[in-house]
């Protein structure tokens, strides 16, 4: 039989597959065609990261990868290059996540802004590399800034929605027994 | 803690490390892939968004009409304005329909006269707009009609009135239109009145810039800018905008399609331009037989 936390870590994982399909549909609905708009936050990576902090089984790599790849064909980037950056990005944030599970909000929010900094400047650093066009660098650095200021917001939107907490040190023991 | 991490994760940490390390790789190779054979990658694309998008369809069209009926909700509320404007503007437009009849009664009288033929051939393929790119940094819309419809890469897209983008991309139901606002995007065009030939940049702003113009003292902010045809892709003389003088003293232009309703869009069916490679034929269509040859003579005896 399924014991109750292997079902709900499924469960979490396909309510990721619906969130991210749900945030890849509403930036494909044709409302805001034309150039010249503010850019807006990446739903998407805020949300992985957001769940990667903190329960890091529900957004498995593979599944991930899946994801920003088929983000990245459907919005007509070059595939590949930012789901591998984002890998190497929810990498390095799960093997601190750990550490900061007992530490103030702020010092977690100040690592996913190195992280997502870090992975913007790799992202336009190859693409340079490999001579492929890209968007101004004021542009990128906007949309950086905007995604680190949603990143609070939608951490608290899926503790409330969603019930993603902060596992506490007891239930992380419970787990690695069990696992 | 650092001793219950020991145990189960001593074996399994460097195996899930070598997982993640081979998914990257195989990522990056995606992504080296399409830098190296970028027509089958974008191909495969254009195969999965034709697979994918038009399941959405259901969805995609009443979200889009929602969002439109907000939006027309909102300017219910200034109706009375609006009315009075609206008569406004009709008083107007009843003086340029005047002044358009009668234009076009006599280019119609010119045209006979100069017994000029148009292209016949410049018809027209009508789509509905069913996606956008979904990234802030892309511009491009995705219709609902493809390589079933004889589309072609290439075609211009209209909307009633003026240049949207290009064909870019056909799947067998959808088709993708870059628009010119994108970054990719660069279309000869011509400015109306001095006549001067330049580049239509898109840059991702709402009204790109012109490249490589000759002589700005030339160009007022107001011009008609319409494509060349220059290179064969679009038919010339399409209409895209006007010249205006950006807030960074760059001339931009104004585009004359309504971006913010893109719809329908109307593609236009190029067939490519001939091309004449033998000069003689160009000359002469039928060569004279060799008898009318014979009035030659004359004139060279004439010149000894």
């Amino acid at each position: 039989m399924i014991d109750r936390m292997t079902l709900q870590r499924w469960l979490y994982r396909l309510l990721f597959v619906g969130l991210a399909g749900l945030i890849i549909f509403v930036r494909l609905v044709p409302l805001d065609i034309g150039g010249g708009r503010f850019p807006g936050p990446d739903v998407l990576l805020c949300l992985t990261f957001a769940w990667a902090m903190r329960r890091s089984d529900y957004v498995p790599v593979l599944l991930v990868a899946a994801v920003f790849l088929t983000a990245d064909m459907l919005f007509q980037r070059p595939p590949g290059l930012w789901p591998a950056l984002v890998l190497v990005g929810l990498e390095s944030l799960r093997a601190r996540a750990a550490v900061s599970r007992d530490l103030p909000f702020a010092i977690e929010w100040a690592m996913v802004a190195g992280v997502l900094a870090m992975m913007m400047l790799a992202d336009r650093m190859v693409l340079a590399l490999f001579f492929v066009d890209q968007v101004s660098f004021g542009l990128s650095i906007l949309r950086l800034i905007v995604t680190i200021a949603a990143y609070p917001a939608i951490v608290f939107l899926s503790a409330t929605l969603f019930g993603v907490r902060k596992i506490t040190a007891a239930e992380a023991d419970a787990m690695r027994q069990l696992a | 803690m650092a001793k219950e991490r020991g145990n189960s994760e001593d074996y399994v940490r460097p195996i899930r490390r070598i997982l993640v390390g081979f998914l990257v790789l195989l990522l990056l190779g995606t992504f080296l892939l399409w830098r190296i054979d970028s027509p089958r990658v974008e191909r495969f694309r254009a195969a999965l968004v034709d697979k994918v998008v038009p399941s959405f369809d259901w969805a995609l069209v009443p979200v889009t009409k929602i969002a439109g009926m907000v939006e027309d909700f909102q300017s219910y509320a200034r109706i009375y304005e609006q009315n009075q404007e609206l008569r406004r503007e009709l008083q107007q437009m009843k003086a340029w329909k005047e002044a358009a009849l009668q234009l076009e009664q006599e280019n119609a009288k010119l045209l006979d006269l100069n017994n000029v033929r148009l292209d016949a051939r410049l018809s027209y393929v009508t789509g509905v707009v069913l996606a956008d790119s979904g990234s802030p940094f892309r511009q491009s819309v995705l219709l609902n009609i493809g390589a079933r419809d004889g589309v072609l890469d290439g075609w211009a897209a209209m909307d009633g009135v003026g240049l949207v983008g290009r064909i870019s991309g056909v799947g067998d139901q959808t088709s993708r239109v870059i628009l010119v606002t994108d970054s990719n995007s660069r279309i000869p065009v011509l400015i109306q009145p001095s006549g001067q030939s330049v580049l239509l940049v898109g840059d991702n702003s709402s009204a790109p810039p012109v490249e490589f113009l000759e002589n700005p003292d030339l160009v007022r902010p107001g011009d008609r800018v319409v494509t060349s045809g220059d290179g064969g892709v679009f038919p010339a003389g399409l209409l895209v905008g006007h010249v205006a003088q950006g807030s960074d003293r760059r001339l931009r232009v104004r585009l004359a399609a309504d971006y913010e309703r893109l719809e329908f869009l109307r593609l236009l069916r190029s067939h490519g331009a001939e091309a004449i490679t033998d000069p003689g034929a160009m000359v002469v269509t039928n060569p004279l037989p060799p008898v009318a040859a014979a009035p030659a003579t004359p004139v060279e005896e004439a010149s000894e």
